[in-house]
């Protein structure tokens, strides 16, 4: 039962004047989209940018196998990315979920340390600090580590949401079974928690993912690194970019209506007790 | 008290041959209905007879596939303002109150006088007040909706109505979201409208409240009206089968 | 190199860079804003190709990478003869993306407004232009005060874009200087520290602004 959006609600049915009015505006529409389009297609080709040599190899199979291997790296660093994210995001939930007031204060300094700190600058930190500390480590965690850690503040309060969610019933119904604190946390209120999370972790993949695009500061050769080297034997950098843009927007735009979808399957059990008030 | 119909009379609301389909299922079967000056009517039947979708056709909250509906003689207008004006003159009660959720309810009150008939604020906010004491709940004037009961809330929304000076008044199933001990104060006020001479339409499942208040009970069923009658001969003797059938069913449960 | 060193040294180049990071996200945030307040109501409005475009605009700039954003405004829209300064780009990256999540957030806080209280409106006479002015927009934007300020804190993160353009000294932002002043001396952590706790600092009073806005506005339900 998924109620109408607001753009159903907003209006109602239209009468015959409104009708027609719309019809109208959606041809003025139609006309004014085309001529944006037109003149966007008409700058690039008096640019010079639509001659075949800058599109034609996209045709060529080692293109897209170089682009394909720069893409797989992109993936293994985000999802590496998100697994450790995960992994912190829980951690400084828990942390802020103790009792131990120092436990709960430094995961609460943590999650608005990364929450309030661009991924940029700990990427630099990871790419022009670490280095000098004399510890030596390859450009994929230069890169995957700030990403994740930047990540994991939003995550660790995604998780609180969702153990919020649960309703309070469900753990004094635990507890006065006997269960141990960290049974009923464990066994009873994360099981259920779990489910209203996912759809925003997988929203956070998109945002990690997003991230790695700053590989080329610490040269790790994701997709937009082999996309420089693409630019560069071709010399045709308009298309390039235009097309790996394109990748990584269909990629993400999959990834949030997967999102969508799963969250949609998920009822919250505050609706669900909305719900229920009003007999029809 | 002018709740005598006089033939001649124009009536304030008309439907004529109104048939209304939600893709296959033909919701309002040739409805044909026409409410006095003053008359109360009430609408009963099953559920998913169709009574709520009819009280909300009067102001086009729903529109119809095919009929005709008058206010007062006149066609119901399509859309714009014509349409918004008519609105204003019908004033509509819905099941779940619907008071606007960031304004308090003096607010509410005043929106529509001040913004549609173009009153001043001050006489606006007096009017409000005197209809807010008048179903009692003005002490609630400056709090927000969801800080007041449910059966407040409704009587606010009522009230909100009325601030229109409407020439009829629309109730879909009122108390059907209330609980059961906040029910008896807004029939009351309802029934005090009837007394004062409101030409109403009220969609509900009191019974009590229809034999008592209503000056004809439209009894429905599967989209068509079956029967309608005065109060007292319907509810004493229903002609048809089906509304026998129906009175029963809700007669059974009060006897456990 | 301590703190004191690295302030006296630095102090007015940080002061420089946290204005520009004010001044990126201000007028940032405020583009954002309108251009979402248009872009919804294009998302919303009766006309399909006006709606699909409108969708099609927030998922463009709700999915693309940062970098990418910057890069195609820096270096592929100059071969298109689009001529835009370097601080330019930054300010169009940073206005264009959050655009697409602040019109998300608008349309689900029209979401959250119940149908009943469309129809009561339409009931009482109220014409569309009045429910949208005293109905849906006051409502909208009283439940979208806390999502407008993460996106306001989210809009201060993408203008460190800013490190990523050739700006001149007098015009880097907080990332920018850091990177600034590695490259001429050796900051260390301390280079760093002092970047992120102005973000930090930034970030609280957004978020604790936001909060009182919203503790006074939010709609009982």
């Amino acid at each position: 039962m998924s109620a109408p959006s607001i753009r159903e609600r907003l209006y109602e049915s239209p009468g015959p004047k409104t009708r027609r009015r719309i019809a109208a505006f959606t041809g003025v529409a139609l006309i004014l989209l085309g001529l944006l389009l037109f003149l966007i297609v008409r700058q690039f080709a008096l640019q010079g940018q639509l001659q075949p040599r800058y599109w034609d190899f996209f045709l060529k199979g080692s293109t897209w196998r170089y682009l394909g291997a720069g893409l797989l790296s992109t993936l293994k660093a985000a999802l590496t990315a998100a697994v450790i994210a995960i992994a912190l995001g829980f951690l400084m939930m828990r942390g802020k979920l103790r009792r131990f007031r120092p436990v709960r204060w430094l995961c609460a300094a943590l999650v608005e340390f990364t929450r309030g700190v661009p991924t940029l600058l700990l990427i630099y930190f990871f790419f022009l600090v670490i280095p000098r500390m004399g510890i030596t480590i390859g450009a994929f965690w230069r890169i995957t580590l700030p990403c994740a850690i930047s990540a994991s503040g939003i995550i660790a309060e995604a998780f609180r949401a969702g153990v919020n969610a649960v309703p309070v019933g469900q753990t004094e119904a635990g507890l006065s079974l006997g269960l141990s604190n960290l049974r009923v946390f464990y066994q009873i209120v994360f099981p259920q928690a779990i489910r209203f999370v996912i759809p925003s972790l997988i929203s956070e993949l998109v945002i990690v993912l997003k991230d790695t695009t700053f590989a080329y500061v610490v040269s790790y050769a994701d997709l937009m690194q082999n996309a420089k080297v693409l630019i560069t034997s071709h010399d045709s950098l308009v298309s390039v970019y235009l097309v790996v843009a394109v990748i990584y927007i269909l990629i993400n735009y999959g990834l949030n209506k997967l999102s969508d979808r799963m969250a949609r399957g998920t009822k919250k059990p505050a609706e669900a007790g909305q719900a229920k008030r009003r007999p029809a | 008290m002018t709740q005598i119909q006089t033939p001649g009379d124009k009536p304030v609301i008309e439907l004529k041959n109104v048939n209304k389909h939600y893709g296959s299922l033909h919701v309002l079967r040739d409805i044909s209905l026409s409410v006095g000056k003053g008359e109360v009517v009430v609408v009963i039947g099953p559920s998913g007879s169709g009574k709520s979708t009819l009280c909300r056709t009067i102001n086009r909250l729903e529109t119809i596939d095919s009929g005709e509906i008058l206010i007062d003689g006149v066609p119901l207008p399509q859309e714009g303002r014509e349409l918004a004006q008519l609105r204003a003159q019908i004033g509509m009660v819905f099941q779940s109150f619907n008071l606007f959720s960031h304004m308090t309810v003096l607010d509410n009150m005043t929106l529509a006088p001040t913004g549609v008939l173009k009153l001043p604020k001050k006489q606006a906010r007096e009017e409000a007040m005197q209809l807010l004491e008048r179903v009692g709940v003005a002490d609630q004037a400056h709090k927000l909706p969801a800080q007041l009961s449910g059966g407040q809330q409704q009587r606010a929304a009522i009230a909100r109505a009325l601030a229109m000076h409407p020439k009829a008044m629309l109730f879909d199933e009122p108390t059907s979201a209330l609980d059961p001990e906040m029910i008896g104060e807004v029939l009351n006020v309802m029934t005090g409208l009837a007394q004062d001479g409101m030409t109403m339409v009220i969609v509900t499942h009191e019974m009590n409240f229809a034999r008592r208040v209503s000056d004809r009970v439209v009894f429905m069923d599967g989209g068509s009206i079956v029967e309608q009658d005065a109060p007292e001969a319907f509810f004493a003797h229903p002609k048809s089968q089906r509304a026998a059938d129906f009175l029963q069913s809700i007669r059974a449960p009060e006897k456990l | 190199m301590n703190l004191s060193t690295l302030l006296t040294q630095y102090g007015d180049l940080y002061l420089r860079a946290l204005l520009n990071t004010w001044r990126l996200t201000a007028i940032s945030f405020a583009g954002a804003f309108a251009i979402g307040v248009i872009v919804t109501v294009l998302r919303v409005c009766p006309v399909k190709p006006l709606r699909v475009f409108g969708d099609f605009f927030v998922q463009v700039f709700r999915n693309i990478p940062g970098a990418a954003m910057l890069i195609i405004l820096v270096y592929a829209l100059p071969r298109l003869r689009v001529l835009l300064s370097y601080e330019m780009c930054v300010i169009v990256a940073s206005v264009l993306i959050p655009s697409a999540f602040c019109s998300e957030h608008l349309m689900s806080g029209m979401n959250t407004i119940r149908p009943g209280e469309i129809e009561a409106a339409r009931a009482l006479g109220l014409t569309f232009f009045q429910l949208i002015v005293k109905i849906i927009i006051p409502q909208a934007l009283r439940s979208t005060v806390l999502p407008m300020t993460s996106l306001a804190v989210g809009t201060m993160l993408t203008t460190a874009l800013g490190s990523q353009a050739p700006l001149r000294p007098h015009q880097l932002e907080l990332t920018g200087v850091v990177n600034y002043i590695n490259s001429r001396a050796v900051g260390g952590i301390l280079a760093f520290a002092v970047s992120a706790a102005l973000y930090v600092a930034t970030a609280l009073v957004i978020g604790w602004v936001g909060g009182r806005i919203d503790r006074k506005v939010r709609i009982l339900r």
